[in-house]
């Protein structure tokens, strides 16, 4: 009897995984979009402000894993981008690395992938903007450049996808079968000094050409290498050191050169080399004849602050006032829902669940999800701005000012946006590439006034000055917060976040016209990140505002006992004003208000203030509607006429100007916190903002009120 | 010209025999050929003709065969050689940190290539740094920690840096890039910058002999522009100060 055999079908579950090396503007990001469409997720590294993306996509059978690598000039230890680079390269275990180079810029960036190479990695090199390359005339030789470096090479456009399924061939086919390639010999010194240091890192793991990496960089000193090797077991890693060591005074006593510069001239003497055998045509046309014509107008001396200030008002522009009309619709949306869900329980029988989702998560939520078309607007605005090269001319223009204060010329546009709103000028940090600098940024940037603000001094200022002093008083507390961000800028860049300067050597990318494709995965990238705050954290602490502010609730009220006796009579309105007054004031947050009276009291605040206070942590507009619950003005706004002649009867000028100082400066909204967190990458800056800004808040505001005081 | 390399060599050559013999005399009454040509590492056969030129510019006198001391003359173009290399000696090993043996080869090569007036000036500096600890008490002490010199020190304040950066463009000497004027171009001599801006500003390719364009400048001064092979860089200040350029003229 024959045996039966039934076929088993082979199903092999196979990832490959490929990390994405370039240099910032080679359209690395551009290829990372093409290749894994919508899968992505973008992130921080932990506890840094790098970037982090991946994605994934599945092809010929096979699931892709891709991780987008920060974009890097080179490979050292001294950036935070370079160094996660390195790490990743070196031990993140990746099948293929896809290196991809500018075609444009062919000899700077062919030196990242001779170092890349040197890492024992297995790469792919992809040469992206290759159509505009060949539009200048410069013809290389594939063939030719494939048999020299010994890997596969793939042209690409990025941006509208052309070659990139190629890539993905290609890929595919470096995973299976990793080329054995030649080992990069960057010149006979330096062959002889990476073989005396090899020698003694035999027992090292890992490819062999790691090892060529790990012995150049030991060569260079580079401290976290040397590190490396002191934590191996026995002691060949020390023999390495010492070696090292050795070698580099040789290289340096014979040649005359720093190791570094050294170094760093093999690899441009590598890429020199290869190009000659490479290039067979130059280009004849000047690939930078359109970009140069329009930098001579928007980098021009005397026009180019003005068409800056220009542009940035016409993005604001269309932000607020373009982004005013469905701002309408979203407040009327959740107006309506709210009205909605009232309407399930039937008058006089409200219940708590009522108040909680009309009150609290309506409430809250909505008030982050109604700048959402600011938010959209915005960012088209500043991903244009990217994506077409001008923020790098911007920061040109602007980086004197801002180095004066310890910033970044790229710092500029994110504080400008925090005019707005702080959470997408944090967010729109990202463009700074150093993390010192971006910290600063994020950290000052709240004291930009924000548009959550303006209601606060709408109904403030008009309480307390005279018609002719209120443009300038507005005018004053944008220009003090401004200049106290600058002041911050400069302690932190002096204290907490004291050091060196990152090196400013900034590249110029040409101009390019951005693809619809990209600024919209850019926006809705960020607004997504924006929502999903909403949706988490911010809907979380809305529900404990919402209970701070509700409960406890009084069964009985004052009120209605003094009209029971007789002493007041009252409309039924003012009635309910006023048991809404008892209740905030008998709540966490009314005796929380009442129990830090003491400690703002210096300040000229009282418990109402106070309580007012922890509703503007919610957000700062709630600062408004919460003054007018305390006193018992029912629903109002800005424009309340009765509030205003309360606190003007209530409060001297003195204290609104505290008030208003306090206010300005002090705690952001709990979202800044939460969104601070998010890009800083931990508690201790989101902690350190909260808290430093609440204290100097409380010291100008004590300092104007008690001096005040004394002169009055 | 050949002559004139050969005639210095000569003369190095001969200085060199000057003070072995000297420093041979020191032990004892008379130098023998034998122990000329063991201290100078040579075959006495090549010792002779050098002795016999000495003899004939009377600065060696031969008391028998095999056997030499030094005319008044000869002694004191000895001793003055002599000292120089003392001194340089000294300069090397104990102010610049070498090995002794590295020390005194250095201080054999530079001897003889000094003009009197620049060795002088040299001994005096040499006599400051060493002696003077009254205009700088621990200088010399500091200088051997600074990061200039010691790799493991650690890195400057800033303000050391930028000292650096404007005496080099006050003094007038060497141009940096941020000396050009818009349209200026030049090619970089040296980067002048240490750690992660001069690592950065070669990673970017500014490199000795690459050739560089100074395009613009910010409305405020700085940053600067520069076109280098077909990039644009901006740099600030103190990145374009770091960079030395000499300008085609």
């Amino acid at each position: 009897m024959s045996q039966l055999r039934l076929p088993i079908p082979e199903v092999t579950i196979r990832t490959i995984r490929v990390a994405l090396a370039g240099n910032p503007n080679s359209g690395k990001t551009s290829i990372f979009n093409s290749l894994t469409g919508a899968h992505q997720h973008v992130g921080n590294y932990p506890g840094v402000t790098v970037e982090k993306r991946w994605g994934g996509f599945t092809a010929k059978g096979t699931d892709f894993n891709v991780q987008d690598l920060p974009g890097t000039y080179s490979l050292t230890s001294f950036s935070p981008e370079e160094r996660i680079a390195q790490n990743e390269l070196l031990d993140g275990g990746h099948d293929v690395v896809v290196v991809v180079v500018d075609s444009m810029s062919l000899k700077r960036s062919l030196v990242l992938l001779a170092q890349v190479m040197q890492t024992g990695a297995n790469p792919v090199l992809c040469l992206n903007m290759s159509d505009e390359a060949e539009r200048t005339g410069l013809r290389l030789d594939l063939g030719q450049m494939r048999k020299l470096l010994g890997i596969p090479i793939v042209q690409t456009v990025g941006h509208r996808g052309i070659g990139v399924d190629r890539l993905v061939d290609a890929v595919h086919a470096a995973a299976d079968s990793p080329v054995r390639r030649p080992r990069l010999v960057l010149g006979e010194r330096m062959e002889k000094a990476i073989g005396a240091i090899r020698g003694h890192m035999e027992p090292m793991h890992g490819a062999a050409g790691g090892r060529d990496w790990v012995a150049t960089k030991l060569m260079m000193g580079e401290e976290e290498f040397v590190q490396r090797m002191q934590g191996v077991e026995g002691d060949w890693g020390g023999a390495a050191i010492e070696e090292a060591q050795r070698q580099r005074k040789w290289i340096e006593s014979s040649t005359g050169q720093d190791v570094a510069l050294f170094v760093t001239e093999r690899y441009f003497g590598f890429v020199d080399g290869l190009l000659r055998e490479v290039v067979r045509e130059v280009p004849r046309k000047d690939a930078r004849a359109v970009s140069d014509a329009v930098d001579k107008i928007l980098v021009h001396r005397a026009l180019g602050l003005p068409i800056f200030a220009a542009l940035m008002y016409l993005i604001f522009w269309v932000t607020f006032t373009l982004g005013a009309i469905p701002m309408d619709w979203i407040d009327a949306g959740f107006g309506w829902l709210g009205e909605a869900i009232t309407g399930f329980w039937p008058e006089g029988s409200e219940s708590p669940l009522e108040s909680l989702l009309v009150d609290g998560v309506i409430g809250g939520v909505g008030g982050v999800i109604i700048f959402l078309p600011n938010i959209l607007l915005l960012f088209i605005g500043l991903a244009l701005l990217e994506d077409t090269g001008y923020m790098a001319r911007a920061a040109f223009l602007m980086d004197r000012i801002m180095h004066r204060f310890g910033l970044h010329g790229k710092s500029f546009v994110p504080m400008m946006t925090g005019f707005g709103c702080s959470i997408p000028g944090i967010m729109a940090t990202r463009t700074l590439e150093n993390e010192r600098d971006r910290l600063t940024t994020m950290l000052v940037l709240p004291l930009m006034s924000c548009g959550a603000r303006l209601p606060i001094w709408m109904l403030l200022i008009p309480a307390f000055f005279a018609p002719v002093w209120r443009a300038p008083v507005l005018w004053l507390i944008y220009a003090f917060g401004i200049a106290l961000a600058l002041v911050l800028a400069l302690v932190l860049r002096r204290s907490v976040l004291k050091g060196e300067d990152a090196p400013f050597v900034m590249e110029l990318p040409p101009y390019r016209v951005p693809t619809a494709r990209a600024v919209l995965m850019k926006m809705g990238e960020r607004s997504w990140l924006y929502l999903r705050k909403a949706g988490t954290i911010i809907l979380g602490i809305s529900i404990l505002m919402w209970a701070a502010t509700a409960y406890p609730s009084r069964a009985e009220y004052d009120v209605d006992a003094q009209i029971a006796s007789g002493a007041i009579t009252l409309s039924d309105e003012e009635i309910e004003n006023a048991r809404t007054a008892e209740d905030l004031r008998f709540s966490i947050a009314g005796r929380v208000g009442r129990t830090i009276e003491p400690l703002i009291a210096p300040l000229g605040f009282d418990w109402k203030m106070g309580t007012a206070m922890i509703g503007a942590f919610a957000a700062k507009e709630v600062f408004v509607a919460q003054m007018g619950i305390v006193y018992a003005m029912g629903e109002t706004d800005e424009e309340s006429q009765g509030l205003r002649e309360t606190l003007a009867r209530d409060y001297s000028p003195l204290t609104g100007v505290s008030l208003m100082l306090f206010l300005l400066i002090s705690s952001p909204c709990m979202a800044t916190l939460a969104v601070t967190r998010r890009e800083a990458g931990s508690w201790r800056w989101a902690w350190l903002q909260f808290g430093g800004l609440t204290a100097v808040a409380y010291l100008i505001s004590l300092v104007v009120y008690q001096v005040g005081s004394l002169l009055i | 010209m050949t002559q004139q390399v050969e005639q210095r060599n000569l003369t190095s050559a001969l200085e060199d025999y000057l003070e072995t013999i000297y420093q041979l005399l020191q032990e004892q009454p008379i130098a023998r050929v034998r122990d000329i040509a063991k201290a100078r590492d040579v075959k006495a056969g090549s010792v002779s003709p050098a002795l016999k030129r000495l003899a004939d510019m009377g600065l060696v006198k031969y008391l028998r065969r095999e056997y030499v001391t030094l005319t008044p003359e000869g002694e004191e173009q000895a001793r003055r050689v002599y000292s120089r290399h003392r001194v340089l000696t000294r300069f090397f090993e104990s102010i610049l940190k070498m090995p002794s043996e590295e020390a005194e080869r250095d201080a054999c090569a530079m001897e003889h290539c000094l003009s009197d007036e620049g060795m002088d000036r040299l001994v005096r500096l040499i006599e400051f740094l060493g002696a003077c600890t009254s205009c700088a008490p621990d200088f010399l002490d500091r200088f051997h920690r600074c990061p200039l010199m010691n790799d493991d020190a650690p890195p400057c304040p800033d303000e050391c840096d930028s000292m650096w950066g404007s005496t080099i463009s006050d003094s007038g000497g060497p141009m940096s890039i941020f000396d050009l004027t818009p349209g200026d171009h030049a090619r970089v001599s040296q980067v002048n910058a240490r750690g992660a801006i001069r690592q950065r500003l070669l990673d970017m390719g500014i490199l000795p002999q690459a050739k560089v364009e100074l395009e613009r400048v910010a409305p405020a001064g700085e940053p600067v522009w520069i076109k280098l092979d077909g990039t644009q860089l901006a740099l600030r200040r103190q990145e374009a100060e770091a960079v030395l350029v000499d300008m085609p003229t």
